[in-house]
């Protein structure tokens, strides 16, 4: 009995050996978009130190929607929270936020191109030439000057006032030889940066914490602040829309919401002559208006807006529900008009879309 | 066909049994068959016995755990945090105890099971749902009992144990021990350290190799090691216990923790280990003094106890030339005052009476972020709160006879200056045979917790409007137990749970770009428990002991849609696995003995809506650890000598996404315990 016993206890070691684990690895995927001209890509967050940012990407024509782009064409993940994307000479820039690395990707295949590495914890990237593009950053109070062609940092932009611990730029503009920045996390600044000397040259006050910046067809800068919250030591404040301009670089509007408010995701259509935003509702503005309109665009319907799009040639309003944050998220697809033309899932958490 | 595999134990325990008839000794102490107290009347509950907690010095109570139980351990990496969750629950709805004063971290709710060294735990024990409401409140899951009891030696004891690891692991254990009749002390180090850069196949990201031109020629998945991932951590406990011999005992426990952990970086971060530091520290003291007595047909004690808390959470940049910058300089300090007195009393076997009055005194200061102000100054972003929350209850526990027994408890509870509404539980146990001592066991209970600290007040985010969580659970269950003298002991229960959660809170980023806790989920969770011990004497000098777990736990969201897109309704939860199991063989020979553990994860969801995708995919594991022990005695010491394998078939896995962990690795322990 004894040495049936021992057999038995060692026979079972050995049949649990064979039921291991076995991974399945990702295969590379090849794929040609280049004939299908238009194209959006969406970018995925995920969640926060679980590395399941992912790429979406949807051509409006067919409305096929392809999502994990980046995993399936380079057969390894994108990262820790994707945060922007934007295109140059048919290389799309990715930007991700919590695994320190722009990546360069080939925008009709989806193929890794390089990569820039050892960044603190960039927001958003911007070409000022094609050897020379800024990116900015939340954690520093550093904007990191970088060559796109050699993938190396190259330098440094210091912020005045501003703490490592407390730093944050965020979207950037150029209005001529001149770079406009806001200053988002415990912050109330828009920075002008001039562009030939990498030198921080003038500030402008708005209100606790704007979110977004853009550029109009009349060289107004629009952004939109959230108010900082409730038990702030930074101040709780109704949020406000500025309109700045960016010749002078002073404030010629600003446009009050109700405090408790959350606007955000300021963006133009194509022709840079409508504003719209997420305030709850989705909202839509003439630039030239004198006051935030009384209806929204979209009306709130149970649906949590976490990102906002305009196509620039069609004029459709793409807004992305994060739902719970856990699952994948829903793009709505609205005809200019407010007609509702599409809806396609994508990945966990879609915050920022990029044309092709 | 990986479900059937996972019977394979199961059959071979039963195996086992039904051929474990013969005539043999030398059976291990573990299984105790037939005993019912009144005060366990009904309860579901897993005890760990001595050889579960002592087997490894370097093993966490989070380890044993995940070994020895049928409880979600959800483990960031070795070193790291390590939390637990019974049947689906999450990790703050269990409630955990040590020495009887509570021990969940009272801004997050939960406990890391990683800072519990398993060789400070003399007894443990697992109530499961409905049965921690004799314990306490806001066990939603369940509650875990952890405490340390008197050595019971005469004159002087020492044990000293050093183990040598794969990763440069060295862990150092002390215990001096002194009793006598009235008097006994002990006094426990242990220390632990490696700089844990194990060497892992980074499947999730590639290496660039590049051509002059900066056009890529290759690309290949790293071999890489993990990064900022070292720790040092340091545990002491001394005890003090008197015994008047008169009925009274009294106890004196202190705890302090010293840990310095790096936290591990991704494996998705393209970042430079030599660039960032990620580091966490903590000091911790625990303190209980207790006082007991004891009477014909009478009992009372009394507890007193402090916790102190230092957090201190760093994440610095090189900014040039070496010189580390915060981006995160994160402190929080936390003081408990804790008072306790429990009474029993018995009327002839039939009755007993018990009652319990505990209060924690929270202070707590969270300073999380340095900013500057508008107007140029300094300012904390933090917030700083005192919570007192009482919990009482009383219980009447009957049985008229050796057959059936019935237990019901009334518990209130206040948080701040908001009660509970009355907490009932009624525990029914009846012997259905005393062949094979077949026990059938039910109840139910109502049960609350309130939000923790972080979730009213952390900035920003914090929601002081949040609702307590509540729920109903209903357990029942049949066990046996059978043995002969000196042959063999087998014991088994299996259990059904049903319960339901409502206001379930759950963080979610906001538009604002932080996070914030809502009650937003309905939860129902249900399943089945299965357990098992054995243990039988082979033949003389040989024997063997296995002890199995097996869970099916489905843990459904049953709220409503969040959003008219929503998927998650009617899904498991994330990062629930629905099935789970455990199995440990020992087989002894002399002085030597052999120990297998093996433990299984079915696939966990990363998405509410149960989607699997290729970023987010955690497929389910089996794990694999071997002990083999040799104990040479002399006449002036006893020499232990232990090998271990960890990871035995070098399995590639994953417990949550993106945090690497470790391949086979070797532990060699070298003990000494001199006999004066």
């Amino acid at each position: 009995m004894l040495k049936l016993f021992v057999r038995l206890f060692f026979l079972g070691l050995l049949l649990l050996h064979t039921s291991c684990m076995k991974w399945e690895y990702g295969l590379e995927e090849e794929f040609d978009t280049s004939a299908s001209g238009e194209g959006l890509f969406i970018c995925n967050e995920g969640n926060f130190q679980y590395g399941n940012a992912t790429l979406s990407y949807y051509d409006p024509a067919t409305k096929q929607v392809q999502n994990e782009i980046f995993y399936r064409a380079n057969a390894m993940k994108l990262g820790d929270v994707c945060q922007s994307m934007i295109i140059r000479d048919g290389v799309g820039w990715v930007v991700v936020n919590n695994s320190h690395v722009v990546f360069a990707i080939d925008i009709n295949t989806f193929k890794e191109v390089g990569r820039i590495t050892n960044l603190t914890s960039p927001r958003y990237i911007h070409f000022i030439s094609d050897e020379k593009a800024y990116i900015t950053q939340i954690w520093d109070n550093r904007i990191f000057i970088v060559n796109p062609k050699r993938y190396e940092i190259t330098g440094y932009i210091e912020v005045p006032d501003m703490t490592m611990e407390s730093g944050s730029t965020e979207q950037m503009v150029q209005y001529g030889k001149y770079l406009y920045v806001n200053c988002w996390s415990y912050q109330n600044r828009i920075l002008k940066i001039d562009t030939e000397t990498d030198q921080v040259v003038d500030e402008l006050v708005v209100g606790i914490q704007p979110t977004s910046l853009v550029m109009d067809c009349n060289n107004k800068l629009w952004t939109v602040t959230d108010g900082g919250y409730e038990g702030s030591p930074y101040g709780h404040e109704a949020p406000s829309l500025y309109r700045i301009d960016a010749e002078t670089f002073t404030i010629e509007k600003q446009f009050k919401f109700e405090f408790g408010d959350a606007p955000s995701e300021v963006q133009l259509n194509g022709t840079k002559d409508k504003l719209y935003w997420i305030n709850e509702d989705i909202w839509e503005m003439d630039v030239t208006a004198d006051r935030v309109p009384v209806r929204p665009f979209l009306p709130y319907d149970n649906t949590i807006y976490y990102g906002l799009t305009v196509c620039p040639r069609t004029g459709d309003v793409y807004i992305a529900d994060a739902i719970d944050y856990v699952q994948q998220g829903m793009v709505y697809r609205y005809s200019s008009s407010g007609e509702l033309i599409d809806e396609f899932y994508v990945g966990v958490i879609p915050g920022a879309f990029c044309w092709k | 066909m990986k479900k059937y595999l996972l019977l394979l134990p199961l059959a071979i325990f039963f195996t086992s049994f039904a051929n474990g008839q013969g005539k043999v000794n030398n059976i291990p102490p573990a299984v105790v068959y037939g005993e019912r107290t009144m005060k366990e009347i009904g309860v579901q509950q897993t005890k760990l016995d001595s050889l579960q907690l002592k087997e490894n010095i370097a093993l966490s109570m989070a380890d044993v755990l995940t070994f020895n139980s049928s409880i979600f351990v959800k483990n960031y990496g070795r070193a790291t945090l390590s939390t637990v969750a019974f049947r689906g629950t999450s990790p703050s709805h269990t409630q955990v105890s040590w020495n009887g004063m509570k021990i969940n971290n009272p801004m997050l709710g939960m406990t890391d099971f990683s800072m519990i060294p398993s060789y400070f735990i003399d007894d443990a024990s697992l109530l499961h749902g409905t049965s921690s409401v004799n314990e306490t409140g806001g066990g939603l899951g369940g509650a875990v009992k952890l405490s340390s009891r008197p050595a019971q030696n005469e004159g002087f004891g020492l044990q000293y144990v050093q183990g040598v690891g794969s990763f440069k692991t060295f862990d150092e254990f002390l215990r001096l021990t002194w009793g006598d009749e009235h008097w006994q002390t002990s006094t426990r180090a242990v220390y632990s350290s490696s700089p844990n850069e194990f060497e892992y196949r980074n499947h999730d990201k590639k290496v660039n190799v590049y051509d002059e031109d900066m056009n890529i020629i290759d690309q290949y998945c790293p071999i890489e090691k993990n990064k900022s991932g070292s720790f040092k951590d340091l545990h002491l406990l001394q005890e003090v216990y008197y015994n008047t011999g008169r009925g009274d005992r009294f106890g004196l426990n202190g705890w302090y923790i010293n840990s310095n952990r790096e936290l591990p970086m991704l494996t998705v971060d393209h970042g430079e280990d030599t660039d960032f530091e990620n580091r966490q520290r903590e000091h911790t003291f625990r303190g209980v003094i207790s006082w007991d007595h004891l009477d014909d047909g009478w009992k009372m004690g009394a507890k007193g106890g402090y916790i102190y808390t230092w957090m201190a959470y760093d994440y610095k940049r090189d900014v040039g030339n070496g010189n580390m910058a915060h981006m995160t300089q994160s402190r929080s300090e936390i003081n408990t005052i804790y008072g306790q007195a429990d009474g029993e009393y018995y009327i002839d076997k039939e009755w007993l009476f018990t009652a319990s009055l505990s209060a924690h005194q929270h202070f707590v200061e969270s300073r999380d972020k340095n900013i500057i102000r508008q107007d140029g100054n300094k300012a904390v972003v933090g917030y700083k709160q005192a919570r007192i929350e009482l919990s009482g209850s009383v219980s009447a526990k009957w049985r008229p006879s050796d057959r059936f027994g019935v237990s019901a408890v009334i518990r209130e509870e206040l948080c701040g200056t908001e009660w509970t509404p009355v907490i009932p539980a009624l525990f029914l146990d009846g012997v259905i045979s005393k062949k094979g001592n077949i026990i059938a066991k039910t109840s139910v209970s109502r049960n609350y917790r309130f939000p923790t600290l972080n979730d009213l007040y952390f900035l920003p985010g914090g929601n002081p409007d949040l609702k307590k969580e509540s729920g109903w659970t209903y357990d029942a269950g049949i066990s046996f137990s059978v043995g002969r003298e000196g042959v063999y002991t087998l014991s088994g229960s299996a259990n059904w749970f049903d319960s339901y959660v409502k206001d379930w809170i759950i963080w979610l980023p906001t538009p604002k770009g932080f996070f914030s806790p809502d009650n937003i989920k309905d939860v129902h969770a249900y399943g089945i428990e299965l357990q098992g011990d054995l243990s039988v004497a082979l033949a003389p000098e040989w024997s063997l002991k296995m002890d199995g777990n097996f869970s099916w736990t489905p843990s459904i969201n049953v709220g409503e849609p969040r959003t008219p897109a929503d998927q998650s309704v009617g899904k498991q939860l994330p990062y629930v696995p629905e099935l789970s199991s455990t199995v440990t063989g020992t087989i002894s020979w002399r002085s030597w003995s052999f120990l297998y553990k093996w433990c299984y994860y079915s696939e966990r969801y990363t998405m509410s809506s149960n989607d699997v995708t290729l970023t987010g995919k955690l497929p389910p594991y089996f794990m694999s650890n071997i002990t083999l022990e040799k104990v040479l005695s002399f006449k002036w010491a006893d020499i232990s000598l232990k090998g271990i394998v960890n990871n035995l078939f070098d399995e590639e896995y994953l417990s949550v996404l993106s945090r690497p962990m470790p391949g086979i690795n070797f532990e060699i322990f070298v003990g000494i315990t001199p006999k004066f």
